[in-house]
């Protein structure tokens, strides 16, 4: 069955609808190009019915161009809020991931969106740098913590472990330390260490 | 040195640096170990800690982890032995000893600065004066003394000034002598019994209560370190009243702090932890078992109505019939139990303990609640600790069954408190059975001034009682049972022996004073330190409380033969 007029880009929106979600669906590169084709159609239509315009007395001409053109406005919007909401959902990635994508996620990108994606991160990397003297990194604790230090305990013989002003730390299997939460988060991450909760 | 402000002395010090921290295998140590934790990370002291079972293991550990720390914290541990000389640590570093171990090892306590042991001398310590023990010229000295004195006599008058020297020498080496033989005494007297004072949890709740930061999990961890002294005998049960005194007015204290604090807000949380101060009954884990397996399996109710034998049995029948409480019921569990039976239990068992000669039955306690569900006596978390510390097995190292037991005292984890108890119950029903075939067999052996029973390899359950505080337990038990027994046998003490790790061929070997004694010293640090000397024994004096000590199987009969020799 032949798609109505518009129903095509309902279709490109459809896997965007729930928002929340951390994943991007491929993007539709086949529905969008139909899309346009639509809206081509119709400009063409328009235009052609325009030109024609003087041998129409009745005006039923008049009405199908502002149909069409309501057509072409509503594609219009549909595109947009196709192309803002990925790349809305781009903008979350990037304080989630951090400025690599996951290789699943990127091969669901197309081109314009990988682009808009790495100049977004240069973008926000160039603002960090220039918070305070040094810069900070504003994507490391988006929910403040409850409290700087935190209580961990080793997991395997990690062996010596360097803290930033310059201390020395044994993390051997079964030992139990307070640690900054700034340092011990990626060894968390690998598995080295083991947050302990009361 | 002895520190006794022990917020200036010894928290406003360690403040600003990294800390670190020895913790024993004990339940006392983790349950200060618990209580700086808490204080640590309030004020961001950040810190290690590292679990230690024995002397080696604390040097080892001491080499791994010293780099740059320059303060050492040992809970219930390095007290009695010098610390100085173990570790050989730089100058500038600091020990902190939190120790409940006597005697104190006379090093640390005359130590200038370096050996910091918090709290106070207790007058019953009976600390040699330091001029006693020390003197400025030592032997080497004065022979040096002797030497040059005499190289730099001039020829004449030889003869008669060495006559002179060596009358003077001859005086200075008696005057020597007698100093040394005063100080052998006193050394002597002084580390002749090994026993256990304050527990280490409740000075470090009082230094929580200095720093205004006590709050009822604090005192239940001191609550539960103080419990676990008593229930292994550790202290005399005088020191428990008075101790449990003290810590019910801290309870009083905190639960009246809650009250208040409800009265202005609306709602009362009735599910806030809270604590209160119970009569409880030496029954273990009665409120997690059935009534019967709690009396057969307790020390006390056990020793008293000989339960291992068929005349107990019948008399266990009888009290539970006086008590009303059918068998049925009697063999639920407790909390399954009639409610009726169950609100009338304590106040029966009360009223009949007279009778049955079990007036020692009751002891007074505490109960922690919180939620609407849970509801822990102190005795039976301690019981759970235990069982969790002492629960090694192929794939679960000493280590992780220190972390899991100190993991069990947070309230959020009551899954892992009760699986300590179903552990628990398995331990006391081993340590009874074995009590019950002991006696049968009549296994404990004379050795003139001591009993002493042995734990043969391959035995049943003998695994469970290669760890030291479940074979404390089963000494205690046992020794009270064979009292009951042989009355002749009052006032000796007992050695247990149980195999520790087949292959090395090795034993674990402990010592408990005579039931007579009111006071737990122990005589057997000592003993086993000179009959292992004597003997060659392969002895691996290593544990932090003297009197458990590690043995080559091979060697055993050759060190109760010099241990009897010894003390008759």
């Amino acid at each position: 069955m032949p798609l109505t007029l518009t129903q095509r880009c309902c279709h490109l929106l459809a896997p965007l609808i729930p928002f929340t979600v951390v994943f991007i669906h491929l993007s539709d590169d086949d529905g969008v190009r139909q899309v346009f084709e639509e809206m081509r159609g119709l400009y063409d239509q328009n235009v052609a019915a325009a030109n024609d315009s003087t041998a129409d007395p009745d005006g039923t001409a008049i009405s199908s161009i502002a149909i069409r053109h309501a057509a072409l406005e509503r594609n219009k919007r549909c595109l947009m809020a196709y192309v803002f909401n990925r790349s809305k959902k781009l903008r979350n990635m990037r304080w989630q991931f951090g400025s690599i994508l996951p290789p699943e996620i990127k091969a669901n990108l197309c081109e314009p969106e990988i682009q808009w994606f790495n100049s977004y991160s240069k973008c926000l990397a160039r603002y960090m740098k220039s918070i305070g003297g040094q810069g900070l990194n504003l994507a490391q604790d988006v929910k403040p913590p409850k409290s700087l230090y935190v209580e961990v305990r080793s997991l395997i013989d990690y062996g010596k472990f360097e803290l930033d002003n310059g201390e020395v730390v044994l993390l051997k299997k079964h030992s139990t330390h307070l640690m900054s939460r700034a340092q011990c988060e990626p060894l968390i991450i690998q598995g080295v260490l083991e947050q302990i909760n009361h | 040195m002895y520190i006794d402000n022990i917020v200036e002395g010894f928290y406003n010090v360690v403040h600003d640096s990294r800390v670190l921290l020895f913790v024993n295998y004990d339940i006392d140590a983790i349950c200060s170990a618990r209580i700086l934790q808490y204080l640590f990370r309030c004020d961001t002291i950040s810190y290690t800690l590292v679990p230690i079972s024995g002397i080696q293991e604390l040097r080892l550990a001491y080499e791994e982890n010293c780099e740059e720390v320059k303060y050492v914290v040992l809970v219930n541990c390095g007290g009695t032995i010098d610390i100085v000389e173990l570790l050989e640590p730089n100058e500038d570093v600091v020990f902190f000893l939190i120790d409940s171990h006597r005697p104190t090892d006379l090093c640390n306590v005359f130590s200038s600065s370096q050996v910091r042991i918090i709290g106070k001398p207790e007058a019953e310590e009976n600390i040699p004066e330091f001029d006693d023990v020390f003197r400025e010229d030592s032997e080497d000295e004065e022979d040096k003394s002797d030497n040059s004195g005499g190289e730099s006599d001039p020829e004449e008058n030889r003869a008669a000034k060495r006559m002179r020297l060596s009358e003077e020498a001859i005086l200075k080496r008696r005057e020597h002598r007698l100093w040394t033989e005063k100080r052998d005494r006193f050394v002597f007297n002084y580390t002749q019994f090994s026993y256990f004072g304050k527990a280490s949890a409740v000075r470090m709740f009082e230094l929580a209560l200095n720093l205004s930061k006590d709050n009822v999990d604090l005192l239940w961890c001191a609550i539960i370190g103080v419990t676990e002294q008593y229930l292994l005998g550790k202290i005399e049960k005088q020191q428990y009243i008075l101790d449990t005194g003290v810590l019910q007015g801290h309870v009083s204290k905190l639960s009246h702090n809650v009250d208040e604090e409800t009265a202005e807000a609306v709602a009362t949380p009735v599910t806030a932890p809270r604590i209160s101060f119970i009569k409880d009954l030496q029954l273990a884990l009665y409120r997690h078992w059935t009534v019967e397996a709690s009396l057969r399996h307790s020390m006390y109710s056990a020793c008293k109505l000989k339960l291992w034998s068929l005349k107990g049995e019948r008399k266990l029948h009888e009290l539970l019939v006086d008590m009303g409480l059918p068998l049925a019921q009697s063999r639920q569990k407790f909390c399954a139990m009639d409610m009726v039976l169950r609100k009338e239990f304590h106040s029966m068992i009360e009223k009949l303990a007279e009778k049955y000669n079990l007036d020692q039955l009751v002891f007074t306690s505490f109960i922690l609640q919180h939620g609407f569900r849970n509801k822990f006596c102190a005795s039976d978390v301690v019981y759970s600790m235990l069982a969790l510390l002492e629960s090694t097995s192929r794939d679960r190292s000493s280590k992780d069954c220190f972390l899991e037991a100190m993991d069990a005292l947070s309230r959020s984890k009551k899954n892992l408190l009760e699986d300590g108890i179903e552990k628990a119950k398995l331990m006391l029903t081993s340590i009874f059975k074995m009590v019950q075939g002991a006696l049968d067999m009549q296994m404990v052996v004379s050795g003139g001034p001591f009993l002493y029973f042995v734990i043969q390899e391959g035995a049943l359950n003998a695994r469970h009682f290669s760890h030291p505080h479940t074979l404390i337990l089963l000494a205690q038990f046992l020794l009270q049972a064979h009292v009951m027994v042989k009355k002749k046998s009052l006032n000796l003490p007992l050695i247990a022996s149980a195999p520790l790790n087949v292959e090395d061929g090795t034993c674990l070997v402990v010592g408990i004073p005579p039931v007579i004694e009111d006071s737990p010293r122990n005589f057997f640090g000592k003993a086993f330190e000179q009959a292992a000397e004597k003997t060659n024994a392969r002895a691996q004096l290593d544990y932090f409380d003297s009197s458990i000590m590690k043995l080559k199987t091979e060697d055993r009969s050759k060190f109760f033969d010099a241990l009897a020799a010894l003390l008759s």
